[in-house]
């Protein structure tokens, strides 16, 4: 094929020979599974071992979607899960962008606020989520403490569901934040100086030189923030379960999925695996992230034609 | 001068010397929303250490207040209880071991797609792309652990973290940047394909390589779905389960607990001091690249 350097005949099959393993585990462990939960969705596996699975249509959409009180909870955790991407992805973008361009000014110190704010993306969600339930412990913890004295008085987490998912956004962004800075600080430093400079003589404001200098050429960072935090909070789910665990009026579709399919557990009881259902509400989650994604995916394309060239 | 621009600007150390300087109002604001972001960040973080040196009755007098003493008490408490030195020992073997065998896989994989080696190497590249969009692999995973007898057992533990496709693209983009006249000088001195890869690709493509593993390697540290899923052994359990579960038992016990989550939090933050650069590089290379 392409000037293969490394022999013919039996050597010309190295390269293959050795992408094996790798992709052989890539086709087993995700691309594979992933496609086949279309497949599991017409089912009603059970994730018992040895247990008899049988074809059942469309059974699990419809009981998903149709009916009576567990799909009006289904709908619920959707309306979630669209708030929580909503909130998310807003405040993370502009915060995100925000702290870039103050860490990137020629300032004393700036590294370390960089490393700060990059910190709890390396703890984990487990770290994460213990760090904000002892600070948030509704019973005399430190935020409690703190505004005990302003009369203002909270369950946080385990209060109003409105009220706990708010404090998981917050928990979320504060999680994140530090990528989306990284990644806009990365754009900002392969924007020319001179651009800068020139601006400058040409008596553009500080504003307008963000406006028509720094906000176009930073397009491809934009492109990538917007798809990242999307397509990321759609899917996440991990501090719903760390900060609230599973109550009724706060899951979000990714928990759902997990707790159908492993058993939600309420104090001891734990309940039956419904995998074939949760992989409906899988296939259902992966319609939203396409729907949602693929038309900002391509209106962010459009727009980089445009400003870019 | 515009603080939006630039550090490399050559007028400011002349301004510098002026001997009167003018209040810089900018410079000023900056400093102070930076250090309000920064006490939301290191806040919750000295809440930990100063709830982990108390003892319960100081704790529950006042949750904020600064411990009497240096209570180590509760460090030894939480490690003889949660059994963290078990955990501690299964998180790094299943860390190092996965994420070694990943990263030689991954460089197999990515070299001959960047160089085109392969037939159809971008169809290649575009399924390992996709990976993002696709939806959740949970289900099938589980049944098919099931069926293979994997489930409830370390090694089939260790195989679900064999693949990240986000290195295999990250690699991909890194192995352009090497001058393909490398490899045909190196055939045309008899060098074969394995051995090319191995002693000369490897070397050079070393910091992408450090990135992909530091990136990977955390992804396995902090992960808490799997062995949730998969692990119900004890001895099994990572460090992430055994948190939990010592969460679960210990959920009052703020001060033990906060040492727990100190001695747990500690190998991870010197971690990332040391290796910060190509953590950080490793999730802005997608950036550049678009």
């Amino acid at each position: 094929m392409h000037n293969y350097h490394f022999g013919r005949g039996r050597a010309r099959w190295a390269p293959y020979l050795l992408l094996l393993p790798g992709f052989f585990f890539y086709v087993l462990i995700m691309l594979g599974p992933s496609l086949a939960t279309a497949v599991y969705s017409f089912t009603d596996a059970s994730g018992i071992q040895g247990s008899q699975l049988n074809w059942i249509g469309f059974e699990n959409y419809r009981e998903f979607l149709f009916m009576g009180q567990a799909s009006i909870d289904n709908y619920g955790a959707l309306w979630r899960t669209l708030v929580f991407s909503f909130f998310v992805t807003t405040i993370q973008f502009s915060l995100g962008l925000f702290l870039a361009l103050l860490v990137n000014q020629r300032l004393i110190g700036v590294n370390i606020f960089r490393t700060i704010f990059f910190m709890p993306v390396i703890l984990g969600a487990v770290i994460q989520g213990l760090i904000w339930s002892l600070f948030l412990y509704p019973l005399g913890g430190p935020l409690a403490t703190m505004l005990a004295p302003f009369g203002i008085r909270s369950e946080f987490l385990g209060g109003q569901p409105s009220v706990a998912i708010a404090w998981v956004i917050f928990v979320q962004i504060w999680a994140n934040l530090g990528v989306t800075m990284m990644i806009f600080i990365a754009g900002l430093q392969t924007i020319p100086n001179d651009l800068y400079e020139s601006a400058r003589i040409d008596g553009a404001s500080g504003w307008q030189a963000f406006r028509h200098v720094t906000w176009p050429l930073l397009t491809p960072s934009v492109n990538t923030n917007l798809l990242l935090n999307i397509i990321g909070s759609l899917q996440a789910w991990q501090l719903f379960l760390v900060l609230i665990g599973y109550r009724n009026g706060t899951q979000v579709l990714g928990y759902l999925i997990f707790a159908q399919g492993f058993g939600q557990t309420s104090g001891s009881v734990t309940s039956a695996f419904r995998q074939g259902y949760a992989a409906s509400a899988s296939i259902v989650l992966f319609f939203i992230v396409l729907a949602i994604g693929l038309p900002v995916q391509y209106f962010l394309q459009q727009r980089e034609k445009r400003v870019l060239g | 001068m515009s603080t939006i621009t630039n550090p490399e600007t050559k007028a400011l150390p002349e301004q510098r010397s002026f001997p009167v300087k003018r209040f810089n109002w900018i410079r000023f604001v900056s400093y102070v929303i930076l250090g309000l972001f920064a006490l939301v960040y290191l806040g919750p973080l000295m809440m930990l250490v100063i709830t982990s040196l108390k003892t319960m009755p100081e704790f529950m007098k006042s949750a904020t207040a600064l411990p009497s003493g240096l209570h180590f008490q509760n460090f030894i408490d939480a490690w003889q209880r949660a059994n963290f030195l078990r955990y501690m020992t299964n998180t790094l073997l299943y860390t190092v071991s996965a994420t070694v065998a990943y990263v030689v896989m991954a460089v197999f994989v990515a070299f001959p797609i960047s160089r085109g080696y392969v037939k159809g190497a971008s169809w290649l590249l575009t399924l390992y792309v996709i990976a993002l969009f696709l939806p959740v692999a949970l289900i099938p995973q589980f049944q098919l652990m099931l069926s293979l007898g994997l489930y409830n057992n370390p090694f089939g533990y260790v195989m679900l973290f064999l693949v990240n496709p986000i290195g295999i693209v990250i690699l991909v983009n890194y192995i352009k940047t090497l001058p393909i006249e490398l490899d045909e000088a190196a055939a045309m001195d008899g060098c074969g394909y394995f051995r090319f890869v191995t002693s000369i690709v490897f070397p050079l493509i070393q910091p992408a390589i450090a990135t992909i593993a530091v990136l990977h390697a955390i992804g396995i540290w902090n992960e808490l779905i799997l062995p949730t899923i998969y692990l119900t052994n004890k001895d099994y359990y990572p460090i992430t389960r055994g948190m939990i579960v010592f969460q679960g038992v210990y959920g009052s016990d703020w001060p033990t607990l906060a040492a727990a989550v100190l001695i747990m939090t500690l190998p991870m933050l010197l971690l990332f001091l040391v290796l910060q650069r190509y953590i950080v590089s490793g999730l802005t290379a997608g950036a550049v690249k678009g």
